[in-house]
């Protein structure tokens, strides 16, 4: 698990825990949908993340929202999920960024929180393997053909590499930011 | 990036939260936003963070309105570039209530500072042979294919000069290295920044004009290298299909100018480069017998679009009448 | 000492006024100019800048208007007649009044542009025949120049951004060069035009000005309505904004229930003056901030008609004091049309060697301030 600190947002500490080859996605689910307080987790679909900076776009807007008293869904997790969608869907979001049944390799970030605590309850509670939130694992877990079509923009295949990875992601960053206009 | 150093006297701007002063450094101090270099998303990754702050003497409704408006219309362009490959800095994060958008920080320096680099270096040289002027060239020639990406783009840039163009030294990701090339080098690649004064624009007497824009700042910023500014205008003409019809309908656009300049007459597009060094020059007499017959307006006529033809003096209170009446 | 009468018609008031130039401060071959040219504006420090004796003196400033039924505006013809009918007596009470006789008087000064052409033909009549009658030489006058250089006189602004805003102009000027540069202006109807053709659609009185008398109506206006804001670099349009004022007006006049969203309070004219104003003043202010900041000034000036308003004085002001600047605004006496703004710029180009030769003393209703060479400053 890794703990980050964004600039600006000294306050608001995120927990982040990537994992792979996950086989209880549909627990995982199933407490988000029944509303389990103690599953307070942005849990994303780490297929269609494109970067370490995509997803922490993301967590600078929801927060930044939270703090402005605009989140448009129930709390600053599922905000986050909301933030990387392009458009102003929320159940499209959920149902593109969010876990899903058949979710194998997933990102959990947590807003605040005990470090410790939040990660043997993660460890304990999702059945999958722990892997560096990095731009490489992201790049060997992303779909691109789905984050192409989400966010209509040419990221090229995986053999084209960074550069391509990089303009797709500028243009990606600027969608998610003017979200909502 | 552009523009002025913040002067003495003006006031200190509340930067609006999440940031904080400790955080930010002001680069530059306009009339409508202020630019500081910051970090974002990551404490390695340098951005701009451009904030345009409240304007207390209007109505806060109508403040309120404007910035976002505004935030938003540079924030769209920037996207949209981007998407084009248009290479400017992308948009990073942005607030449109709260008025501020974080953009990449393009490493470098100004085109403004290496094209005066050079004809610093141009200038010390001995021989005639030494000065070949090649190597500008090659710059003149990437200025023109930016510009034309972004024309091509249906963008019009609205503020075109070579401070507003960044050259970035190539294969810079990250920070930090791009002072080994040395400032003022004219390697890099060009990327075009202040997007502020920018619209969505397909038509091509707007394109004439931006192009105009650069033409007029070209020459009053560098004089000495003024005479190669059609190297400029060649590559935009190759740039993309509806390129040289811009060309054309920029003869237009100049004409325009040239005829109130010929006449002693001020700029059609007066700059704000001419007031910085080289003033455009005066003419020590003017005969204002011959002035009543000039029907145009200072200004060419692209940004009237949207506004109704200029009209004969009215007066106050009265109802439009032909002009001279007599 | 010299002495200047100047006649002004270029809309609807007749001005006339009598300057002197004090020059004890001056050497003989520096131009009488109540500011000392051989400086540098830009350099100069402000304690400096002004003699201890007044440099110019008031011996007379009269002035008639014509004023229009509500509803209407003023007419050229009308106009023109009326600024005949009643010029001699204004000189005659002006030389009166200033106890000055023909033989005092150096030149006589009169508006050359830009303005409406038949009243315009009033004064450069009128200038023609005391000319030639008195033997002095003419001298016509650029009628924005005369707004600024009577200004920067009266307030003592050095080297001001000049936003001119009038019935007929709207150009926001710094000085480059010996010329009153415009950086922007409005690309189709001047503001004072905007609000005045307004305050005919709500019946609003012309006396003493349609403008003062939206002024005080908005000032118990408490509702924004949305009007466009046409600011395009440093320039401004209004037309757009007067068709929609006046649909607004209109709509005010069919009298049926019309409420604000938010507080529920009955739209009024009241809110339609103060949501004009705070729309049109804003888009000025932020021309005049955008040519501050290019030109790297603090001090702004504000001259015409509309300068007189005291709520554009107060936006103008906060925008100043942020940059670490202040206003500087004349009251009505010297905003609105004014003989002695005539007689003081052309005294001012007199001390030049400037002379309008009798069969060049035309007028035209176009004129640009860019067009004067101002030789008198540095």
């Amino acid at each position: 698990m890794e703990n980050i600190t964004l600039p600006h947002l000294l306050e608001h500490p995120l927990q982040v825990c990537l994992f792979r080859n996950v086989e209880n996605a549909t627990f995982l689910r199933q407490q988000l949908l029944d509303g389990n307080t103690k599953f307070e987790y942005a849990f994303l679909d780490a297929s269609v993340l494109l970067s370490r900076k995509h997803v922490l776009a993301a967590c600078f807007r929801a927060i930044n929202d939270m703090l402005n008293d605009r989140l448009k869904s129930r709390n600053v997790h599922s905000e986050i999920v909301f933030s990387l969608s392009p458009n102003n869907n929320i159940s499209e979001s959920f149902r593109r960024f969010g876990i899903t049944n058949e979710s194998i390799n997933v990102l959990a970030i947590k807003v605040g929180g005990d470090a410790a605590q939040i990660e043997s309850h993660l460890t304990a509670n999702v059945k999958g393997q722990p892997a560096v939130f990095s731009d490489e694992v992201l790049a060997e877990v992303c779909d691109l053909s789905r984050i192409k079509k989400i966010y209509r923009v040419d990221v090229g295949t995986k053999s084209d590499g960074e550069a391509a990875r990089k303009e797709a992601e500028a243009f990606v960053l600027g969608s998610m930011a003017l979200k909502g206009s | 990036m552009t523009s002025h150093p913040p002067a003495e006297g003006l006031k200190v701007h509340v930067l609006p939260a999440p940031f904080d002063p400790a955080n930010v450094t002001l680069i530059t101090q306009g009339a409508e936003a202020l630019l500081y270099r910051t970090t974002f998303l990551a404490p390695s990754t340098p951005a701009a963070l451009k904030v345009r702050p409240q304007k207390p003497w209007r109505h806060p409704t109508l403040d309120k309105r404007l910035t976002r408006q505004r935030i938003l219309a540079e924030a769209r362009v920037l996207v949209k570039c981007r998407k084009e490959g248009v290479p400017v800095p992308g948009v990073l994060g942005l607030d449109w209530e709260a008025g501020w958008v974080v953009m990449e920080w393009v490493e470098g320096w100004s085109v403004k500072e290496a094209v005066r680099g050079w004809e610093k270096r141009e200038g010390a040289r001995q021989s005639e042979q030494e000065r070949g002027g090649y190597e500008i060239e090659g710059l003149l020639r990437r200025i023109g294919e930016a510009v034309g990406r972004l024309h091509k783009a249906g963008v019009v840039h609205g503020d075109l000069t070579t401070s507003n163009m960044m050259l970035r030294p190539l294969g810079s990701g990250g920070a930090g290295q791009a002072e080994e090339s040395g400032a003022g080098s004219l390697e890099g690649e060009v990327v075009l920044i202040d997007f502020g004064l920018a619209t969505q624009a397909t038509q091509e007497e707007e394109r004439a004009v931006d192009l105009y824009v650069l033409e007029r700042a070209f020459g009053s910023t560098h004089p000495r290298s003024e005479g190669r500014f059609g190297v400029v205008l060649e590559a935009y003409g190759e740039s993309y299909k509806g390129a040289k019809a811009t060309l054309k309908r920029l003869e237009d656009v100049r004409m325009r100018g040239r005829k109130k300049n010929s006449k002693d007459y001020p700029p059609a597009v007066l700059l704000l480069t001419d007031l910085e060094g080289t003033v455009a020059p005066w003419p020590d007499e003017c005969d204002s017998r011959t002035m009543h017959d000039r029907e145009e307006k200072r200004r060419v006529p692209a940004c009237l679009q949207p506004y109704q033809k200029a009209e004969s003096y009215t007066g106050a209170g009265s109802n439009p009448y032909p002009p001279h009446a007599k | 000492m010299p002495i200047a009468l100047g006649l002004e018609s270029s809309a609807n008031k007749l001005g006339v006024g009598i300057i002197l130039h004090t020059s004890e401060s001056h050497g003989p071959s520096t131009p009488p100019s109540p500011h000392d040219s051989a400086h540098s504006d830009d350099e100069r420090p402000a304690s400096h800048s002004k003699t201890t004796s007044p440099p110019v003196q008031i011996l007379a400033n009269l002035r008639h208007t014509f004023h229009s039924p509500p509803g209407t505006g003023f007419l050229p013809k009308d106009t023109a007649a009326h600024h005949r009918q009643w010029v001699v007596r204004l000189v005659k009470q002006a030389m009166k009044q200033a106890n000055v006789r023909v033989d005092d008087i150096d030149c006589i000064c009169y508006t050359k542009g830009p303005g409406m052409g038949a009243p315009l033909a009033s004064a450069a009549l009128a200038a023609r025949m005391l000319s030639q009658l008195w033997d002095k030489p003419l001298i016509g006058v650029n009628h924005c120049v005369g707004h600024i250089e009577m200004g920067r006189s009266i307030t003592g602004a050095d080297n001001p951004v000049v936003l001119y805003v009038s019935g007929g102009n709207t150009q926001v000027i710094a000085y480059s060069a010996q010329r009153y540069r415009i950086f922007g202006e409005a690309l189709d109807i001047a503001v004072g035009n905007c609000l005045d053709r307004f305050a005919r659609v709500l019946n609003i009185s012309n006396d003493p000005a349609p403008g003062y008398n939206i002024e005080q109506l908005a000032k118990s206006g408490k509702v924004l309505l949305d009007l466009p804001y046409a600011v395009k670099g440093m320039d401004v349009s209004f037309s757009g904004i007067l068709a929609r004022v006046e649909e607004l007006g209109h709509r005010l006049q069919q009298g049926l229930e019309w409420k604000d969203a938010e507080s529920g309070a009955d739209i009024t004219e009241a809110d339609l003056c103060f949501t004009l104003q705070e729309t049109v003043f804003a888009m000025l202010v932020e021309i005049t901030e955008r040519a501050m900041a290019h030109v790297g000034a603090s001090q702004v000036l504000i001259v015409g008609g509309v300068g007189c308003n005291e709520r554009l004085q107060e936006m103008m002001g906060l925008m100043a004091s942020e940059r670490g600047g202040s206003v500087y605004a004349t009251d009505e006496r010297f905003c609105i049309d004014n003989g002695i703004m005539i007689a003081h710029a052309g005294l001012l180009a007199h001390g030049m060697g400037f002379k309008t030769p009798i069969e060049e003393s035309t007028f035209t209703q176009r004129f640009r301030t860019d067009e004067v060479l101002i030789n008198w400053r540095d």
